[in-house]
């Protein structure tokens, strides 16, 4: 018995000591892919953040008190990102920052929506990411500082057919993932809503390598613009297979594209390809960021995400200044009504009706493999 | 259409074979399944990338470097993690467990030193396309494939006309015997992982060039597993025909009936043989598989 109470009395004294301790900080959790296929940008997500935030403490944290990660590893897996949720909860987080992907983050809404803490994914651009697709409800707990894949997918399609004048479509995607599989709906929607035809639609899985069988079969439709809503991990395999097929159509890719890598992957068979992104690495207003980056860590940021975490972080700060209290319920309400805030991409207003950023422009950029960029082409602020 | 799906498909099944022999050369020996042969073939990759990036060599020697990285590789991860419980006469079960391990140890190795970039490698021979009755085929395909054809006849020959290979096949039929007949255990095994780790490092830099190389590369191994389970664990003439098949199966299903339905073929082909024809096309009696 005596022991028992000795052992609870270290426990109650350890218990006293965390949250001592815990008075000083305050804990905001990063659900990020460190390691699997995504994991690229993931950790030019972490180190983002970890930039951003040693300048905040630097400056006096927050609310007086300094910001600390709790960072875990999604692995890019639906599974994997709800026991990440489930930990941060346990954890104690007053907010989290990710996932990145729009299957992931999707998965993790419920789990952090029932313990009622705020979620600010960086790039999903799925649209049930705040809206609750049984309900058709804004969830509560859920935000985003991007754009979203409707928004996106029209402005591919209005791209095809006015400025590159494509009337066959066709579309290779990703089946196990829910960004491509949704972008590949709205682009197809909007593609025939415009008066093109789409003459091949084309499924692969995950992680798979070689998408020859299913290019193959569209070159004898012969499309003149195949459109392709994968990262740039499988664009450029997929340029590539497609080029050796002989097939000429002109390639159109999103914003997951949009990675300085493309190049050394495609090489010459990415050429000429365009792409719908959410930032440009050209784009002045976050050549400061750029900078301040490759100063630390010698290399280009992995974007858009590095932006778009920055962007949450951002949010999420301005958020607990207004509301002044790291309550969950409080700070939804404060991130749903920020207005003209200054964040990394430029300026930013939530929709309190759906949680997405206010006229969030998409820009299109194209593949220059000779001088390794992507040039600047066009700019959407809105599809209407 | 046909005539293209057939030859994608031969060019896809030329490179399964190359990774099933892996597989089929570890597993005539030691009857157990490698599954670290897939990080093997990724570490072979990297070598290679390494050696055409930072040393800018041209293509032969970077295939060259590559199988000797490679091979290096496959003979030091035996030594390391199976040598031991092969002494303590294990059941193969746990060999396979151990090299799980090891391929899970492997890639978080890659990710915790290199970092989980993608990488492609520099374009050794511009983009030539050969066309054949209205279908196309990369030249670098046709290389690819008529390579991959020529090393296994090669191992072939060598398996059956020289000293060692004798050695290794008469450790094949049975491994005790063999060291009593006094045949140095430790040497053979060591020289059938390295020749198992030479085919994962030509893998390795064909996959590398064709596609990307990145730290789970390796994965794309179960289907030169589901290859060599179709051919005949242990045969090498069944890891180049499971290969070949299985390639032009996958291709005809995505083309012909759905490419997303392709892997559910796949698989149910290896249980479908698992469960009626264990020893596959052309491999030997044995009690033991997977």
């Amino acid at each position: 018995m005596r022991k028992i109470i000795a052992v609870l009395g270290v426990l109650l004294l350890l218990a006293l000591a965390g949250s001592a301790f815990a008075a000083d900080v305050i804990k905001i959790g990063h659900t990020v892919s460190l390691t699997g296929g995504a994991s690229m940008w993931g950790q030019s997500e972490a180190r983002a953040l970890d930039m951003l935030a040693k300048k905040i403490n630097a400056a006096g944290g927050v609310l007086g008190k300094q910001i600390e990660f709790v960072r875990y590893d999604n692995r890019n897996d639906a599974v994997e990102a709800v026991n990440v949720a489930r930990r941060l909860v346990s954890d104690g987080v007053i907010a989290v920052i990710g996932p990145a992907q729009s299957g992931n983050s999707i998965a993790s809404a419920p789990v952090l929506e029932k313990a009622k803490i705020p979620m600010v994914v960086t790039t999903a651009t799925n649209p049930y990411v705040t809206i609750d697709q049984k309900t058709d409800k804004v969830r509560p707990f859920a935000f985003r500082p991007c754009f979203i894949d409707p928004f996106q997918g029209t402005v591919a399609a209005r791209f095809a057919i006015t400025d590159l004048g494509a009337k066959k479509g066709a579309i290779l995607y990703d089946v196990g993932s829910d960004y491509g599989q949704w972008l590949a709906r709205y682009f197809e929607e909007a593609f025939v809503a415009k008066g093109g035809t789409i003459v091949a639609k084309e499924a692969f899985r995950s992680e798979e390598l070689d998408y020859r069988a299913q290019l193959g079969k569209m070159k004898d439709l012969a499309p003149d613009v195949i459109f392709i809503p994968t990262s740039q991990k499988e664009a450029a395999m997929a340029a590539k297979q497609a080029r050796d097929l002989g097939i000429k159509a002109i390639l159109l890719g999103t914003d997951n594209w949009g990675s300085p890598d493309l190049i050394e992957l495609g090489g010459s068979a990415i050429d000429g390809g365009y792409f719908v992104n959410l930032a440009d690495l050209a784009d002045p207003d976050i050549q400061g960021f750029v900078a301040e980056y490759k100063a630390l860590y010698g290399e280009d940021p992995v974007l858009p995400n590095p932006v778009m975490a920055q962007d949450a972080l951002i949010m999420i700060v301005e958020a607990l200044k207004k509301a002044g209290t790291t309550d969950g319920t409080k700070l939804a309400d404060a991130l749903a009504n920020l207005k003209n805030i200054k964040v990394t991409s430029g300026v930013l207003t939530i929709d309190p009706e759906n949680h997405n950023p206010l006229d969030k422009p998409a820009v299109i950029q194209q593949v220059d493999v000779a001088n390794k960029t992507f040039k600047f082409v066009k700019k959407f602020v809105s599809v209407e | 259409m046909f005539l293209q799906t057939l030859i994608t498909g031969l060019s896809i099944g030329g490179i399964y074979a190359l990774m099933a022999v892996g597989y089929s050369l570890v597993f005539s020996v030691l009857n157990f399944s490698n599954f670290a042969h897939g990080a093997v073939i990724m570490l072979g990759a990297y070598v290679g990338l390494a050696l055409a990036t930072k040393l800018s060599l041209g293509f032969g020697l970077v295939l060259a470097g590559s199988i000797a990285g490679a091979g290096i590789i496959a003979v030091l991860n035996e030594r390391l993690a199976y040598s031991s419980l092969r002494r303590r006469k294990a059941p193969s079960l746990y060999l396979m467990i151990s090299a799980m391990g090891c391929a899970v140890f492997l890639e978080n190795l890659v990710y915790a030193t290199i970092g989980s970039r993608f990488y492609a490698f520099p374009e050794f021979f511009g983009r030539q396309v050969v066309t054949l009755g209205g279908s196309s085929i990369s030249l670098l395909d046709v290389g690819a494939f008529l390579f991959a054809l020529a090393a296994i006849l090669g191992l072939h020959l060598f398996i059956n006309r020289t000293r060692t290979g004798i050695a290794i096949r008469a450790g094949v039929s049975d491994m005790t015997m063999c060291s009593l007949m006094g045949v140095d255990l430790d040497r053979l095994i060591a020289i059938v992982f390295l020749l198992a780790g030479g085919f994962a490092g030509v893998a390795g830099v064909f996959l590398g060039v064709k596609y990307l190389v990145y730290p789970t590369m390796g994965w794309v191994t179960n289907k030169a597993y589901i290859a060599a389970v179709i051919g005949g664990l242990g045969s090498l003439p069944g890891a180049l025909v499971g290969g070949l098949l299985l390639g032009i199966v996958e291709t005809f299903v995505s083309t012909y009936v759905s490419s997303v339905l392709r892997d559910v073929f796949s698989f149910s082909m290896l249980i479908a043989f698992l469960i009626w024809r264990p020893n596959g096309l052309l491999g030997r009696d044995s009690e033991e598989k997977v």
